[in-house]
């Protein structure tokens, strides 16, 4: 071998590869011009009677001293025909080349979502360099006005939503993440149904700035007003639009049946006094029974231990994670009860969130093109749901 | 060119070139059926292969084969024909590896001039003899095997295979429009014929080479699976398939897009199968017109010239190439699969 790398074809061939390599992977040295560049860590997107109102919000360098870590934020806002005429003139009234490979999450408003919302996502669907694991939301009211609003928890609202779709949060149960691509499959599918979680803000009460709100009353400025955020309901969309709201309760158990909750809670009782669960195994299972008259089969399973009472207990009780057959028996109705209450919603809605179309559609063509547009209202559904305790 | 050179690149290095852009135009075409034109593709060329390397027992050159049935001059026209063939097929490899350096490895479009040292390298490989390049395969083929592994394993576990189902929604005419469309992808047995005589024969050669070209065919049919079943519907959106299978990991979320070890290595592997068509080309020409000292460099940097024009021009008409080797699929059965086919017709040489 040292001998064959002696040999001058071989230098002339290592240089060379040396050249190409280092011409394919130099990314021109992954320069970014922080004066010249808008690194945009998230979008929102309203209905204009124009067109669109995109509102970006853009990373700032916070200071070069220790003191200051964080990352600082501006909002600019722009209106166009399309998304992209929106982008083009934030270019224009900043001078900014806005970059898209870090933006993390685009809001939709929640009038912009009763519209086809991929009119939205259009643009970003199309952009190569736009990271298709984005995660997507509805907010309450204008997403202009949401991603300007002030996080009582991060110095940029977009951080703060997203700290809202973390893994643990999705455990939870307590919201259900979506990202571009997933919304894009569920889109183009042949059960054109999706969804993404519903934001809404609400006023940080006790905090500094919430005081000062209260002096806004008085005719100070009330832009300071720190706000958290919540995402425990979900947006429904049938056709890109949002047809649907599910509860947290429905949201939950929406979650459960998608099988993605561990250690996420739920309250039960126990002779009429409140009990808190901790799922601690979660397998949901939704199929369409396709033999005879078509019927949806939502089965959900889950091992649970025994969080907290309401009520003072023994010390043995509280070294024990067990349930009683009477927490066991109120849980399982508990589940059963959110579970109807999620398909009534979605059966209401006629957004098939559990992909029955595209089961049939998988299973038999000639069953799917007979029964593709009677199939969602027609359907019954059979609801199995099993709580076991730890052992 | 040793039998194991030969496996590792028949079974390593030529799966890969399938997965860049072939996918997405296959999903185009064949939605959830887009195994099927692969599959038909795949079969053509392994019995191609089998035939080319059948051809190797008889230890002659391409050119020596056609001049003992046509005669000298008939020869080095239809060899002349063939490596034309060979600059025609160079052109969607070298087009779909710059687009896919420009996409995937920079954030803003680059210039030309960022992919341009990739044309030195070309025409320095299309001027070294075909036959000495065994040993790169000895070193690529172990490179194309580890990066086609980590990407296939990082991507697998996100696909939903359910999503091929039901079989044959497409129809005949997605089926149709899918072989036609892709049929530039593959022309793997016109690469070995210029190899002939170079390629140390063994027995059971071309049984084994064609099972290694199969092996290295189910791993494409392995990933397009993997590719239509991350995207389903929206697989046609994804230009660049061997970049995107891998990224929706779970520890790429925390550790960035580690995969691009895996796929930077499947690059570099690229490099090498891009330059092929074009090495075979040039060799073709040596073997009809005689191995004059400086004829390999002028022809392999004339060649490199004129695909460099070509990229610069092509840069935007990507799927106008696209639709020209759709109508000109015909032309890829005929240099790929009847040629190696219709040569075992040829005459034997006499002892």
């Amino acid at each position: 071998m040292r001998k064959f790398l002696k040999t001058v074809p071989m230098k002339i061939y290592l240089i060379l590869l040396a050249v190409v390599l280092f011409s394919f992977i130099s990314n021109d040295f992954g320069l970014v011009d922080i004066q010249k560049t808008a690194i945009i860590l998230a979008a929102a997107v309203d209905k204009t009677e124009e067109g669109f109102a995109l509102t970006a919000q853009i990373a700032v360098p916070k200071g070069s001293d220790r003191t200051t870590g964080g990352t600082s934020s501006v909002e600019i806002e722009a209106e166009g025909k399309t998304v992209s005429d929106c982008i083009s003139a934030i270019f224009g009234k900043t001078g900014w080349v806005p970059k898209l490979v870090f933006c993390d999450l685009i809001l939709i408003g929640e009038e912009a979502a009763k519209d086809d919302v991929v009119e939205d996502l259009n643009y970003f669907l199309r952009n190569e360099y736009m990271p298709d694991s984005c995660r997507l939301a509805v907010c309450e009211g204008k997403a202009s006005e949401f991603i300007s609003s002030k996080s009582a928890i991060d110095d940029a609202s977009s951080l703060a939503i997203q700290k809202l779709f973390s893994d643990a949060a999705e455990k939870s149960g307590m919201v259900m993440v979506n990202t571009l691509k997933n919304f894009a499959i569920g889109y183009y599918g042949v059960s054109e149904s999706s969804y993404l979680p519903f934001l809404r803000k609400q006023r940080q009460e006790g905090s500094q700035s919430a005081n000062s709100e209260a002096g806004s009353a008085l005719g100070t400025d009330s832009s300071g007003v720190e706000q958290v955020y919540t995402a425990n309901e979900t947006a429904i969309f049938r056709k890109g639009r949002m047809v649907g709201r599910l509860s947290q309760e429905e949201t939950f158990a929406f979650s459960l049946l998608e099988g993605k909750v561990f250690t996420g809670t739920f309250g039960a009782e126990e002779k009429g006094k409140p009990v808190t669960l901790t799922v601690m195994k979660n397998e949901g299972d939704v199929s369409l029974l396709a033999d005879g008259e078509p019927r949806a089969k939502l089965s959900l399973q889950v091992t649970v231990r025994l969080c907290c009472r309401s009520i003072s207990s023994p010390i043995a009780d509280i070294a024990t994670d067990k349930i009683t057959p009477d927490i066991v028996r109120h849980a399982e109705e508990t589940l059963h009860g959110y579970v109807k209450s999620l398909w009534d919603t979605c059966k209401r809605c006629e957004c098939d969130l559990f992909n029955l179309k595209r089961a049939l559609y998988r299973s038999s063509l000639e069953k799917y093109a007979a029964l593709k547009d009677s199939l969602l209202p027609s359907l019954t559904a059979q609801i199995e749901t099993k709580v076991l305790s730890v052992k | 060119m040793t039998a194991r050179q030969l496996y590792f690149l028949l079974a390593c290095v030529m799966p890969v070139a399938k997965l860049v852009m072939l996918p997405a135009s296959l999903a185009d075409h064949s939605a959830n059926d887009l195994l099927f034109p692969a599959l038909v593709h795949l079969g053509l060329q392994a019995g191609a292969v089998f035939c080319v390397l059948l051809l190797a027992k008889r230890d002659q050159s391409f050119f020596e084969l056609l001049e003992g049935t046509f005669g000298r001059i008939a020869a080095t026209i239809l060899i002349t024909v063939y490596a034309l063939f060979l600059l025609f097929a160079s052109v969607l490899p070298l087009l779909e590896q710059k687009l896919f350096v420009q996409a995937i490895f920079y954030d803003t479009l680059p210039s030309l001039a960022a992919f341009a040292p990739f044309f030195l390298f070309l025409a320095y490989t299309a001027s070294k003899p075909i036959g000495s390049f065994g040993r790169v395969w000895d070193i690529i083929g172990p490179i194309a095997l580890v990066g086609l592994a980590g990407v296939l394993i990082l991507a697998v576990g996100e696909a939903d295979f359910g999503a091929l189902l039901p079989v044959g929604a497409a129809g005949a005419s997605g089926f149709f429009k899918g072989t036609m469309s892709s049929a530039g992808w593959f022309y793997d047995a016109a690469l070995l014929l210029p190899m002939l005589k170079k390629i140390e024969y063994r027995k059971g050669l071309p049984l084994k080479g064609m099972l290694a070209y199969l092996g290295g065919g189910a791993v494409v049919l392995f990933f397009l699976a993997t590719f239509y079943g991350i995207y389903e519907g929206t697989a046609v959106n994804q230009l660049f398939a061997l970049a995107s299978v891998s990224k929706y990991f779970a520890g790429i979320s925390m550790l960035g897009r580690a995969d691009y070890i895996f796929i930077f290595a499947l690059s570099l592997v690229l490099s090498f199968f891009a330059a092929l068509p074009l090495q075979g080309a040039v060799e073709c020409l040596l073997q009809a017109y005689g191995r004059k000292k400086y004829l390999p460099t002028v022809l392999a940097v004339l060649g490199s010239a004129v695909f460099l024009t070509l990229d610069a021009l092509l840069d935007y008409r990507f799927g106008e190439v696209l639709l020209a080797l759709s109508d000109l699929f015909w032309l890829f059965f005929a240099f790929t699969v009847a040629v190696p086919a219709l040569m075992l017709l040829l005459r034997r040489r006499h002892a």
